[in-house]
Order: structure tokens, then C-alpha cells, then sequence
């Protein structure tokens, strides 16, 4: 019994004198493998794909099956789906949210329907997006390959995506918040638009840009909807090849398309970081638009 | 307000965008030209040859708009009988449900075996190239060669060669010792080139191309035929697959006209760039 007690101390004395340090390994070095890991995709993407990149790379489009050639078509093709996307999914989920979480709905059942059907919906396979978005927009609503049913099928791939973080963006606003408007006589509109939104802003912005990269990266969805053409789109009705579906092209089908896969994969990064960049700006200035008493906070 | 400064051309844009459905089909051309659209589905491999035929056609033809999807042989061949699309493309031969369609082949694909050019073996037999590839034998000198270490260049997996590769030796990918697992034809035929015992599998178009650019290697016959681009062309090459276009029964005078560009002497050199073998009729 006495050398239990004696163990018990030992453990004791070994956990307080190594415990934080083992803590600080044990935290630290998973939060150095992920950090390690997202350099080292940059790295070598940047380092591979800058070596080929150039104007001209961004202004002429592809030639000999990609080998030759810029992306001028396919960079078109890529903002124009993901514009349809954002122009579907912004105003849609903003309201879902708003629904989940503001309104003390009378039927939780209905609300619980809602945010299962949301839950599933995330978690489904791209792909299992792709052939609904082909069978639906494609060939049931008659659409064909089209940017308008890339877009449309990415819309619902991202939609329940944003919904959920911009229902706990609206969620982590403090309800001090909503009972001091409701104590100055403020109706409910007035302080959803005026003080709510406002501070919840920043934190949908963060969900908006997570969504944007889940499109932008999206090949799987893509590929049997908005198609393969590499031909400047003239139309929302005309296919066009997203820049997702080219590098998995030049990837895979196209001896010695290495390269400019890479280019084209360094090419989707800028434009992620320079379109999270606008992102992010126009939240500010929205949320500043709508309660100019917030800027300080910010 | 910024926000709307920075919207408005996007919206303008898709709105643009919009108005312009109508446009193509309004505009009567004077002369008796070729005009519509023309939808094609199917291989992969295949796809990236046609978006490069199709977009001289388009040039010749400017009233023309000719579409390119991918989605698997399988698919183009489902889609032209479904009548999705109005051309199918399959990097196969048909199988024998499937002889309700028309094959219209545009090119070949061989593979050939290779070597380093400084190896004296003058021939493998299919048994002797399964037993290298699954391990079996390690040594050139087992399979009547010098005593040198066999180095095993494999495809990964997903490569065009590689499953014609398998098929046409009946392997299995997991029973395979590689020792190098390689992507593209170049990468294989570099490896090759700069290990003495290696021995690969590359597109004969592309092999041949470089063996004349002086690269160190070698075709290897394959059950007495030559490895050559045009014994592959002729069809007495045994391990290649056909290119093929596919439609239903009565292709309309586009699908037509079409075909018969993709197999006229004009295409040639994109077939070749593509690392394919043009068909000689």
C-alpha cells in the first residue's frame, strides 16, 4: 500500500513538473504538422507554378489540349459560375439563417426538419452533387452543360455550408444586444438590420469565404455540369471549363500537362486569396453601411 | 454605397451574359454555310485530341459550335444511344451488346515495350514480361539477357497506357513489383534512358519521337510485330487500342461532316501532337 501511495506521489510530482511542457508538446507539434503541411502545398505549388506563369498565361487561352497556352477562357468560365453561385446563395442563406435562428419559430419540429435536412446535405460527396446537378438542371430542366447549371448545382452544394455558419454568426450575437434595442422601443426588423446583422457580419464573412473556396475547388460537382469546353463562354447556356476541372485534366489525361497545372493551380490560389480579400472588405463596409457605430470595434 | 460600385459590373456582366443566347441563331448567314451545334461525350483520353480538332473546325467553320465533354467511354456511348449527345467518343472497341452503333475510328493508340538502347535482348515473350512484372524474374540474365538488375517502370494508376498495359497481359494492378511508378509517357521513357537494366511501357508515338531526338532507348517487338507508329497504324501492332468516334444510326449532316474532318488528312498533325497514330485508310 505505501509503495502505491508512493507511486501515486511519484505520478503526481511527474505530471506537475512535466505537465505543461508535455501539454505545450502535445498541442504544439500537431499545430506545426498542419501549419507544416499547408507550406509546404503552398510552397511547392507557388515554386512549380510561378516558374510558368506570366501575363500572357492569364490573357490567351489554351492550346494543344492545355499544354500551350494561357487560361484567359477558363478564368472567364470559373468567375462566371462562381458569380451565379454567390448571387444564388447569398441572399438564400442569409435568410435561412436568419429564420434558424432569430425567429422563435412556433413549431421546433419544423426548424429541427430544417437544420437535419441542412446537416445531411453537407455532408453529402461532391460527386453525389454532380450527378443531381446533371440529372436536374442538365437534362431535366433541359440546361445541358451550361455555366448557369455549374452554378446552380455548386448553389446547392455551398448553400447548406453558409446557412450554418451564418446562423451561429447571428447566434453568437449577444442577446444584451436585442434586449437593450427592445428596451429603446426598436421593432424586431429594425434590430435585425441595424444592430444584429451588423456585428454578425464579420463572422459570415468567414463563412462566405470558406464556402468560395469549397466552389472554386470544386471538380467533382463541375465536371458533369458546367462541362468541358474550353471555348470563351458566350452565354450562361454555353459549357465552360472551370479551372478545378482543367488542372484535374491536365493532371490526369494530358501527357505532359504537368506544368501548367501547376500554373493554373497557382493561379486558383491567387484568385482565392484576392477573392477572400474582396470578400472581407465588403463585409466591412457593409456592416459600417448599416450601424456606423460599430467602427470602432472593428 | 462601395459595395454596389463594385457589384454593378458583375451584374452587368451576367445580364450581358443573358441577352446573348439569342444571338448566334438570329444571325442568317448569306451563304449556304455549315451552321448548329454539335454535342460530343465520352473518353477521356479521347477528349482532349477532339476539343483540339474541334476547335479548327470552328475556325473553318465559324457558324459551328462543336461541345466536348468527358465522363468515360462508357458514357459517351450511353449518351449517343439516349440521344444526349449527338457523337459518342470511346477508346475501345464496341462490345458485342453495343453493335447497334457505328464506329468511326480516328486514330490508334499502341504501347510498346522499352528498353535501354544499350540492352542486347532482342524479344520478350508475354510470360517472360508477366513474370518481370509481378517480381518473378529480377534478373536480365534469366530471361536470356546480361547479368544486370531489372529495374521495373510502372504507371500510376489512372494512365491510358497502363490499362491497355494490364488488359492486354491480363494482370492485375496489385500483383505488380514495381520498382518506379511513373506518370506520363515522358517521365517513363526519362527513367528508362537513365537506368541500363529498366525496362517500361510507353505510347509508341511518343517513344518513337524520342528515339529519333536521339534518346537512349529501345522498342522492344512485340510477339514478332515491330513497335512501330505504322504497324500500329496498319493494326498488326497487338497491343493498342482504337480511337473511336460512335454514333446511332443516322448521324445529321454536321455529325457527318464532322467525322469525316476528324479522319481526313487535315488532322494528322493534331493526332500526333497528341501522342496518337493517325489511321491510314
Amino acid at each position: 500500500m505505501n509503495s502505491e501511495t508512493r507511486n501515486d506521489r511519484l505520478s503526481l510530482s511527474f505530471s506537475r513538473r512535466f505537465g505543461p511542457e508535455l501539454a505545450t508538446v502535445l498541442t504544439g507539434i500537431p499545430a506545426l504538422v498542419v501549419a507544416g503541411m499547408f507550406g509546404w502545398i503552398l510552397a511547392d505549388i507557388l515554386y512549380h507554378g510561378l516558374t510558368q506563369f506570366s501575363w500572357a498565361f492569364l490573357t490567351s487561352a489554351p492550346e494543344d489540349a492545355g499544354r500551350q497556352g494561357g487560361i484567359s477562357t477558363i478564368l472567364v468560365s470559373t468567375l462566371m459560375i462562381l458569380g451565379i453561385t454567390l448571387i444564388i446563395v447569398v441572399p438564400v442563406s442569409l435568410a435561412t439563417a436568419v429564420e434558424l435562428a432569430e425567429r422563435r419559430s412556433r413549431s421546433v419540429r419544423f426548424d429541427r426538419l430544417v437544420r437535419r435536412s441542412l446537416d445531411v446535405l453537407a455532408a453529402c460527396p461532391s460527386i453525389v452533387f454532380g450527378l443531381f446537378g446533371n440529372a436536374f438542371f442538365c437534362v431535366y430542366l433541359k440546361m445541358g452543360y451550361s455555366i448557369l447549371a455549374g452554378g446552380l448545382t455548386l448553389a446547392c452544394m455551398v448553400l447548406p455550408l453558409l446557412i450554418r455558419t451564418s446562423e451561429q454568426a447571428i447566434r453568437a450575437v449577444p442577446d444584451e444586444y436585442r434586449h437593450a434595442a427592445a428596451s429603446l422601443g426598436l421593432s424586431r426588423w429594425t434590430t435585425l438590420f441595424r444592430i444584429v446583422l451588423p456585428a454578425a457580419l464579420p463572422a459570415m464573412a468567414a463563412g462566405l469565404v470558406l464556402s468560395i473556396g469549397r466552389a472554386l475547388s470544386e471538380t467533382a460537382a463541375l465536371i458533369f455540369t458546367s462541362g468541358y469546353v474550353t471555348r470563351s463562354p458566350e452565354s450562361l447556356f454555353d459549357s465552360g471549363r472551370a479551372m478545378s476541372v482543367h488542372i484535374y485534366d491536365l493532371a490526369m489525361n494530358v501527357p505532359g500537362g504537368n506544368p501548367r497545372a501547376y500554373a493554373t493551380a497557382a493561379t486558383l490560389l491567387i484568385v482565392l486569396l484576392v477573392i477572400n480579400g474582396i470578400a472581407v472588405r465588403l463585409t466591412r463596409i457593409a456592416g459600417l453601411t448599416l450601424n456606423p457605430s460599430l467602427e470602432k470595434n472593428h | 454605397m462601395n459595395d454596389i460600385r463594385i457589384l454593378g459590373p458583375l451584374i452587368l456582366l451576367l445580364i450581358t451574359g443573358c441577352g446573348g443566347i439569342q444571338a448566334p441563331s438570329s444571325e442568317a448567314s448569306p451563304t449556304p454555310q455549315l451552321s448548329g451545334r454539335l454535342e460530343l461525350t465520352g473518353s477521356s483520353t479521347i477528349a482532349p485530341l477532339v476539343t483540339e480538332i474541334a476547335k479548327r473546325f470552328e475556325l473553318k467553320h465559324p457558324e459551328v459550335r462543336v461541345d466536348v465533354q468527358t465522363g468515360g467511354s462508357g458514357k459517351g456511348i450511353a449518351d449517343v444511344r439516349n440521344g444526349t449527345a449527338d457523337i459518342g467518343m470511346a477508346s475501345r472497341a464496341l462490345a458485342e451488346d453495343e453493335q447497334d452503333l457505328t464506329i468511326h475510328p480516328i486514330a490508334v493508340d499502341g504501347v510498346g515495350i522499352i528498353v535501354h538502347s544499350s540492352n542486347p535482348i532482342p524479344e520478350l515473350t508475354a510470360e517472360q514480361i508477366v513474370g518481370i512484372y509481378r517480381g518473378e524474374s529480377n534478373n536480365w540474365s534469366e530471361v536470356g539477357g546480361p547479368d544486370l538488375q531489372i529495374t521495373v517502370v510502372h504507371k500510376a494508376e489512372g494512365r491510358a497506357t497502363l490499362e491497355v498495359f494490364l488488359e492486354y497481359f491480363d494482370l492485375e494492378n496489385p500483383s505488380i513489383k514495381a520498382d518506379v511508378i511513373v506518370g506520363d509517357n515522358e517521365h517513363g521513357i526519362k527513367t528508362v534512358a537513365g537506368t541500363k537494366g529498366a525496362i517500361g511501357y510507353v505510347s509508341i508515338g511518343t517513344a518513337e519521337a524520342d528515339i529519333q531526338a536521339g534518346v537512349p532507348i529501345r522498342l522492344l517487338p512485340l510477339a514478332a510485330v515491330e513497335a512501330t507508329t505504322k504497324n500500329v497504324g496498319n493494326g498488326s501492332f497487338p497491343m493498342s487500342r482504337p480511337l473511336n468516334l460512335v454514333t446511332a444510326d443516322s448521324p445529321g449532316d454536321l455529325a457527318r461532316q464532322f467525322i469525316t474532318y476528324c479522319q481526313s488528312e487535315e488532322v494528322h498533325d493534331l493526332v500526333v501532337s497528341q501522342y496518337f497514330v493517325p489511321v491510314t485508310p
